[in-house]
């Protein structure tokens, strides 16, 4: 148990200075040939750049204490479900939760909502990727029950994706793809990753590296395929709205943006 | 320093609001289903907090400083550097930040294993990190350019796609898996306020539109690398 403890405090430290490195790196090689900022803004840097590798250093110890050997635990008791399609619900509500407490969906979520001046709040971006998540790791536990392959749920996924871009508002295709990364952010990577590992060993002869992998892949497409499901409902919401000549003078200006 | 108490008090109760419904429905399942032992119940409390305070120090973190960081970079980098510059800055932001990251030694080591050691760990590492990186690269050369997302986004995933059906079986839940291993919470700030204030600086480009999709374009690259490994792999 203690030379467990002793690990995670190593392997988180290793993680944390690999993330804060290069960035620390990068700004001061800005700062000394390109920026020239004040010394104070510089300090303040600096001082917020400690401060947020600290709170990584302890947030990723505690999903990694607390989170991860309680994530196989559930999965583990979620094996001995009477019913299969039960894992359906409870994957549902865990991947909302899960996505609800990544840091990194709320901080895009917050700088969706500066840089559209309010008009995309960042509740509708959070509940989108939590809704997203939600259907996605419902299907993803059914998945490792039934032993679908990955393939079924990926290639059609994405294949909606595609199409859906050509539907979709172009502020929320791009907000879309970096939500399709801040998903699969530390909590879901340990807890619902340990949660399938846990899963997948106590259903059987699966092979738990395959299946728990396959769930990531699956929470990555989740925010991607809600925000823009999203995007297109806005988009026709605007257009009918529209009298026929602001629809041809939107026309106009997206054909010579 | 006198603003940090206000700052405080909000992401505190942010923190809270986040956490509490995950922590609530841990709970419920313990009492419920999963009856863990106590030390094990102990432990996820004391995880619990450790997150929480954790999260409230990273908030703060990244609004007093790496925001900022960001910012600075992207609106100083047109003004005084060439588009060569901008490329070459987004290829090693993407390469470094990835190459160090652990997840993708952990992938690294499976696609070793998968290949039968046909294809290196050190190999993988690099051709992840290219990929990032290509990829980074290409999503800023596309804000300055004016190519269109949509565009963009359908030829790499299309790409994917088509490569899923030509891979080993085995490498496919490990290419999309290598997608989102590369996206940390300190890098995101870093490259969204970085991709804004590019966008703000340079001229008929749209903050939302244009601002966003560089850090998830960036994990498209790795996706294809380990795809087309396997095949030459397989």
């Amino acid at each position: 148990m203690t030379s467990e403890i002793v690990d995670t405090l190593l392997t988180t430290a290793r993680g944390v200075f690999a993330a804060v490195g290069p960035l620390v790196v990068l700004f001061l090689v800005f700062q000394v040939f390109l920026l020239d900022l004040p010394r104070s803004d510089v300090r303040r840097i600096l001082v917020g750049t400690a401060a947020a590798a600290a709170g990584l250093f302890l947030f990723l110890l505690g999903v990694g204490i607390g989170f991860l050997p309680f994530g196989r635990l559930i999965g583990e008791a979620l094996a001995t479900m009477p019913a299969q399609w039960l894992l359906g619900i409870f994957g549902a509500v865990l991947g909302f939760v899960t996505a609800f407490s990544e840091p990194a969906v709320r901080i895009l979520a917050d700088e969706v909502d500066t840089a559209s001046n309010g008009a995309i709040p960042p509740r509708l971006v959070i509940y989108t990727i939590c809704i997203g998540v939600a259907v996605w790791v419902g299907l993803g536990l059914l998945r490792i029950a039934y032993e679908i392959p990955l393939t079924w749920l990926l290639v059609p996924g994405y294949s909606i994706v595609i199409v859906l871009f050509w539907l979709c508002d172009k502020d929320f295709v791009s907000i879309a793809i970096d939500a399709g990364g801040v998903t699969t952010g530390p909590m879901a990577n340990t807890f619902l990753l340990a949660l399938a590992l846990g899963l997948a060993a106590a259903t059987g002869d699966r092979d738990p590296l395959l299946y728990g992998l396959g769930l990531v892949a699956l929470i990555a497409l989740a925010p991607i395929m809600s925000l823009v499901a999203l995007g297109s409902l806005v988009r026709r919401k605007t257009r009918t709205k529209r009298s026929k000549e602001d629809a041809e003078y939107i026309a106009h200006r997206e054909h010579s943006a | 320093m006198a603003d940090v108490v206000p700052l405080l008090k909000e992401k505190v109760a942010e923190v809270l609001r986040a956490m509490l419904p995950l922590v609530g429905i841990v709970v419920a399942l313990q009492l419920g289903l999963v009856h863990a032992p106590s030390a094990v119940f102990v432990q996820f409390v004391v995880g619990s907090l450790l997150a929480i305070v954790g999260m409230v120090l990273i908030f703060i973190g990244v609004e007093i400083g790496i925001l900022p960081m960001g910012r600075f970079i992207g609106a100083e980098l047109p003004r005084k550097g060439s588009l060569m510059l901008i490329v070459a800055v987004s290829f090693s932001l993407g390469f470094a930040t990835t190459v160090a990251e652990p997840d993708v030694l952990v992938l690294a080591q499976q696609v070793d294993v998968a290949s039968d050691g046909a294809i290196s760990e050190r190999s993988v590492l690099y051709v992840i990190a290219l990929g990032v990186g290509v990829f980074a690269a290409l999503a800023m050369a596309r804000i300055i350019w004016g190519v269109s997302m949509k565009l963009l986004l359908t030829l790499a995933f299309g790409t994917a796609l088509a490569l899923s059906f030509f891979a080993p079986p085995e490498f496919v839940p490990m290419a999309y898996d290598a997608g989102s291993v590369t996206t940390g919470v300190l890098t995101t700030p870093v490259v969204i306020s970085l991709a804004l204030g590019l966008s703000a600086v340079l001229a008929g480009r749209s903050a939302v539109s244009d601002g966003f999709g560089l850090l998830g374009f960036g994990s498209i690259g790795p996706i294809i690398a380990v795809l087309i490994m396997g095949i030459v792999a397989g």
